[in-house]
């Protein structure tokens, strides 16, 4: 985050407060004695594009990140899930990943799918992420902010997108290869594409410095 | 020299020291590591907070402290503070933010605690040779490290005003830091000295908790409320300047049209220089209390005499309790006044824009401003440019070159030193902001190909 960014930030008003619904799910809740959390790993925190909002990781990702031994949460922004509705665009639903990430216990991996790509992209502008996953990234802005601390980013997308414009953007601005994944974009969440996807993300993530 | 001589110092490589493991310490520390350095920092108390942390034996809290300037324009730029807090959060807060802060960013395993830097000194290859005490037992240790941040604040020297008589004073004089329980006040005449925001605060706490309240202010100050026009004042007055710079003027003075007369009309002089030329008192309640007679304002206190204090208009009032809240004196013990750009005589830092060494690279110092907006920012800005100087430095003798000639220029616009003591850490908070993006862009600027 520059300076002026932020000096423009601080002196606009602050999206209005909302009472955000997080799940998480931490190594231990696994109740598997083989699997422990790993304090050398970072968090993985999970935002989508998808109504459902945290629910929607709630069938398979959450439980698949905290097997690998990581602390696992996912937050709904303002009119997903159980967050109520509160006006502002992609700036507010930002804040309210950069909100949900800061009450992570340790600097956390931000996971972000379909718009809520955008959202994470924006959020890593403002927060010094530990890593950026973005996952079929929709309706990204022209502008991106040049993520703070400068972590790792990696990009997926699904065979179909492999083409598209929105993809070739994103892979740009970072300056990094997409890998892809079998299935369609919008169904990460649960099947044997989900598998696969989470595979990817997962070995990305443990072949990284945390 | 001889008592740690006997063993040779041990080589910390490129790590570099912060000393201190208060706000500015962390913001050094996590910025220090997020550039890939090594970081060792010691703290001489046995907790991480600084003044923030009640349990510091120097801890500067007084009853019920709050933060003066608004959660928005406070908090660490990268780090926002849950925003479900009031705009003011309070002292017990602030330090629940710094603990996450350190954890989040896994912090503490790179202090260590009750630890003091006793002496620094700069020896061959701009590196720096500290001599660590621990405050029990063992001997002192010698280390070298490629850098040093110095991060130890400046509240925690009370400074201690003397009056006629107030050796042999029959009541009690306490400093506002070693107040700390509100229930002293409870039931006591109390007199408070010191018109500065800590000053204020505690008249108004008296106001409401004790028998009778006087307040003895020597000079005229700023009064801000907390809020105006609807938004935390410090927001408000931030956001004027992001309007066209004739209009500013005029609209800062519409907004403080209000306060000042109020003010005035309470018998608070207004100084001669603008609000942001001194720490301003931001303080909702104090005028209030004044004008309900809960506060009574007085002069200058001329002596003490056995039971009584008399002011220098001549009037006299009987305090069971006197708390001088007379603030503190900037102090840095653990270097050579010349290493920051001071003498022997005149001790007081001059600092490359306020934060680089004009003797040595690798020393700098962190938060030493009084910017009259939330420090923890300027901490987080100033920090984030150290750490990118320490790179260049290193891997880029060009630009480290224009670098200073940067640095100078920059330091060269704020020559204009206040001579008054008080005010000799004051910045203009806008002027030092840009100067400092100025500093980060040379720094971070892509280089010409």
């Amino acid at each position: 985050m520059s300076l002026t960014a932020w000096v423009r930030r601080a002196r606009t008003p602050e999206p209005v407060p909302v009472r955000r619904e997080i799940a998480v799910f931490e190594p231990a809740d696994l109740f598997d004695i083989e699997i422990k959390d790993n304090p050398e790993t970072n968090p993985v925190l999970c935002c989508t594009g998808d109504p459902a909002g945290a629910a929607a990781f709630n069938a398979l990702w959450l439980k698949r990140i905290a097997s690998s031994g990581r602390y696992a949460a996912a937050v709904s922004v303002r009119g997903q899930g159980g967050t109520p509705t509160a006006e502002g665009g992609p700036e507010a639903r930002a804040h309210d990943v950069v909100q949900a990430a800061v009450t992570v216990p340790r600097q956390t991996v931000l996971m972000g799918h379909g718009e809520g790509a955008a959202w994470a992209a924006l959020a890593a502008g403002r927060y010094p992420a530990a890593g950026l996953v973005l996952v079929s990234p929709q309706r990204v802005p022209k502008q991106l902010p040049k993520p703070v601390g400068e972590p790792p980013v990696l990009l997926v997308v699904s065979e179909s997108e492999t083409q598209s414009k929105e993809a070739q953007a994103v892979a740009d601005e970072y300056g990094i290869t997409p890998l892809t994944f079998a299935g369609a974009p919008n169904d990460i969440f649960k099947g044997p594409a989900a598998e696969g996807l989470l595979d990817t993300v997962l070995s990305w993530l443990d072949a990284q410095k945390g | 020299m001889q008592e740690y001589s006997s063993q040779a110092a041990y080589d910390r490589g490129e790590a570099v020291c912060v000393i201190g493991a208060g706000a500015s310490g962390l913001i050094a520390v996590k910025n220090l590591r997020e550039n890939g350095f090594e970081v060792d920092c010691y703290e001489r108390d046995t907790v991480l907070g600084g003044l923030w942390n009640p349990q510091n034996q120097h801890s500067a809290l007084y009853p019920n402290t709050h933060l003066v300037t608004s959660r928005s324009q406070t908090e660490i730029p990268d780090f926002p503070m849950p925003d479900d807090w009031p705009d003011y959060p309070s002292a017990t807060q602030m330090l629940e933010y710094l603990t996450s802060y350190a954890k989040h960013f896994g912090l503490s395993e790179h202090i260590w605690y009750g630890s003091e830097i006793s002496h620094l000194e700069p020896v061959e290859g701009a590196r720096f040779e500290v001599v660590v005490k621990p405050a029990a037992g063992s001997a002192a240790r010698r280390l070298r490290y490629g850098a040093v941040i110095i991060a130890t604040g400046h509240h925690w020297a009370p400074n201690l005003p003397s009056y006629p008589g107030l050796d042999d004073f029959r009541g009690t004089v306490l400093h506002s830091s070693q107040l700390k329980d509100p229930s002293r006040l409870r039931g006591k005449h109390v007199l408070v000295i010191g018109g500065g925001n800590s000053g204020v605060d505690i008249a108004c706490e008296a106001a409401v908790n004790a028998a009778s309240c006087v307040h003895s202010v020597r000079r005229g100050t700023w009064h801000l409320p907390k809020y105006l026009g609807g938004e935390p004042a410090d927001y408000a007055l931030a956001r004027l300047n992001s309007r066209p710079k004739f209009l500013r003027r005029f609209l800062t003075d519409r907004v403080l049209k209000g306060p000042s007369r109020l003010a005035e009309r309470m018998g608070v002089e207004t100084p001669d220089y603008g609000p942001g030329d001194e720490e301003p008192v931001r303080n909702g309640r104090y005028l209030e209390h004044v004008g309900d007679g809960s506060i009574k304002r007085r002069g200058e206190v001329a002596r003490f005499d056995g039971f009584d204090v008399a002011f220098a208009d001549g009037t006299e009032t009987r305090p069971d309790l006197v708390v001088l809240a007379t603030g503190y004196q900037p102090k840095i013990a653990c270097v050579a006044p010349e290493l920051l750009g001071g003498t022997r005589d005149e001790p007081a830092p001059r600092l490359f824009a306020r934060m680089f060494s004009p003797k040595a690279q690798t020393l700098a110092v962190a938060g030493l401003v009084e910017p009259g907006v939330g420090v923890l920012p300027i901490v987080h800005w100033q920090t984030h440019a150290i750490a990118r100087w320490l790179q260049v430095r290193k891997s880029d003798p060009e630009r480290a070159e224009s670098f200073k000639h940067q640095v100078n220029a920059e330091s060269s616009q704020h020559a204009v030193e206040h001579v008054d003591p008080r005010r000799r850490l004051v910045v203009d908070a806008e002027e030092y902001l840009a100067s400092l993006g100025r500093i980060i862009d040379t720094l971070e600027q892509e280089p010409a190909k």
